[in-house]
């Protein structure tokens, strides 16, 4: 099957200065892929790049089968959905009114608002104004407006920044319902903990490089050292070395019954990037 | 894809919504009111006083808070999403231009109720306001397309404004021949002059010279409008 995303080679500068330099990578359809990076990093360049927004140096980025060429596309608009950090609502309306107005932009049913607020839980906040919510419902109001239209693609820059657990466990739920639905997502973030849990495959952006690109798990195998193993028994944690030996202690509290739990020395991805980079992603 | 009228209705009702419940807006609307009572006519007053109401009802409402309503979707990071929806720039421009020739029309026919009806050809009043409007929501967009905030579209606007539609109010007094060489030229001047030549002979062939340099002026701006939306639409 055609890939949602397809980028090859893809170079953007800014005068003299590289955003973007050589990049290829591909996104699957259905696939949640998280584009990580501290900022500058050229995160946000591709997102404009893949939604239209400006044009590329060099290279090419085929969105949905079109080629993006830095021009308008009403057609290809309507076939993919953006948030951002910045969420863009208007404060003075309502949370339905926001929703009605790209309700006709987008053409959509009259009942895709309501539809649409159920499924990020704020249907109760129809009527309520904008300014009068919290950032985390503002932030699942601009979700809300993304998903209106039943995108194909949709692109989500820091979907859930500066947000309590709470609401971001919720906006994590919506994303991944959607996803279940066939929903491509392409998520920038620089949170580690958020690609580690939405996301198939992640590709780490340095400078306007590609550093790494693998799914989570691949990437922490890869980059474990795997020498050890951190137990923790109910005399304490002991880090004992992974092999027969370390294989001896830990069978002996298994059979004491003095086992509590289990673990291997992974690295995160935070620990990763800062490998690989040299820089961390805050 | 082709002009849509369900988005324009959209982001038109959007736009009234948003405005009739912007505190500054309605301020700024509710100034020319103000203003009329200035120029109520006191009987065996110059008969074109009713020309200058009717040109601070249209100019401020349509350039003021037009330019008020853009830089905050700028400010706000709202005209980006319209843009990155499938709504054409046509349909956003005219959407907002919609409402606010809406709060326009509430602005003069509370203006010249403060005032009086002035008794001229009706096609020919209606040709001047539409033409100057039109001129000056263009001017609006483009005030606030360059500003990156609202405090800003007033700090770029104003003088700008101030120019254009004191102008013909203080071109005659001040004696100045540049200045009111200036004045000759503006769409301001030809508003005035129109809406004179209308109440001197009722014709509105009388009046064709104005009317052509108004049309003139709306091209000019709703094609720097263009110029300068294609350009700034996506920036700050």
């Amino acid at each position: 099957m055609e890939p949602a995303i397809a980028v090859s080679q893809l170079e953007r500068h800014f005068r003299s200065k590289k955003a973007l330099d050589r990049v290829s990578f591909e996104v699957g359809r259905g696939e949640i892929f998280g584009f990580l990076g501290p900022s500058g990093s050229g995160k946000t360049t591709m997102v404009k790049i893949l939604t239209g927004q400006l044009q590329p140096s060099a290279g090419e980025a085929i969105v949905l089968g079109k080629r993006a060429a830095g021009r308008r596309d009403p057609e290809q608009l309507r076939r993919i959905g953006i948030m951002t950090d910045n969420s863009g609502i208007y404060e003075r309306l309502t949370v339905y009114d926001n929703l009605a107005l790209f309700r006709g932009l987008y053409d959509a049913p009259e009942k895709s608002v309501a539809g649409t607020l159920e499924s990020v839980g704020l249907a109760g906040e129809a009527r309520t104004t904008v300014q009068q919510l919290s950032k985390g419902m503002k932030q699942r109001v601009a979700l809300a407006r993304a998903l209106l239209h039943k995108p194909d693609l949709l692109f989500l820059d820091e979907p859930t920044s500066a947000l309590d657990p709470m609401n971001t466990a919720r906006i994590h739920e919506a994303l991944r319902a959607l996803n279940r639905q066939g929903t491509t997502i392409f998520l920038t973030t620089h949170e580690m903990a958020e690609a580690e849990k939405l996301c198939d495959r992640v590709a780490f952006l340095n400078n306007g490089t590609l550093s790494a690109l693998d799914t989570p798990e691949r990437l922490k195998l890869n980059h474990s050292d795997r020498s050890t193993i951190t137990v923790v028994a109910t005399d304490g944690r002991h880090v004992v070395n992974n092999d027969r030996e370390g294989a001896e202690r830990i069978a002996g509290w298994m059979r004491a019954g003095q086992l509590l739990s289990i673990h291997s020395d992974e690295p995160t991805l935070g620990d990763i990037f800062v490998k690989l980079t040299g820089r961390t992603l805050s | 894809m082709r002009f849509s009228l369900g988005r324009l209705r959209a982001i038109a009702i959007k736009e009234w919504k948003d405005a009739v419940r912007n505190p500054q807006i309605l301020l700024t609307a509710a100034m020319p009111i103000a203003f009329s009572f200035l120029f109520d006519r006191k009987e065996g007053s110059d008969p074109s006083v009713v020309a200058f109401p009717l040109l601070l009802a249209v100019s401020i409402t349509g350039a003021f808070v037009q330019a008020n309503m853009v830089a905050e979707e700028k400010e706000r990071n709202t005209l980006r999403m319209l843009m990155m929806s499938p709504a054409s720039p046509a349909e956003v421009l005219i959407g907002k231009s919609v409402a606010t020739s809406a709060l326009a029309l509430l602005v003069m026919i509370g203006s010249l109720a403060v005032t009086s009806v002035p008794d001229v050809n009706p096609i020919g009043l209606t040709a001047l306001i539409l033409l100057l409007l039109i001129a000056f929501l263009a001017f609006g967009t483009t005030i606030g397309l360059l500003s990156r905030t609202v405090t800003e579209s007033s700090i770029v606007g104003l003088p700008l404004l101030l120019v254009v539609i004191m102008g013909p109010m203080l071109g005659p007094s001040l004696e100045m021949g540049w200045f009111s060489a200036v004045v000759d030229w503006l769409p301001t001047q030809h508003f005035v002059l129109g809406l004179t030549g209308l109440l001197d002979s009722g014709s509105v062939a009388g009046i064709g010279v104005h009317l052509a340099a108004l049309a003139f002026w709306c091209a000019a701006a709703c094609l720097l409008c263009l110029g300068v939306y294609s350009r700034k639409r996506f920036d700050k």
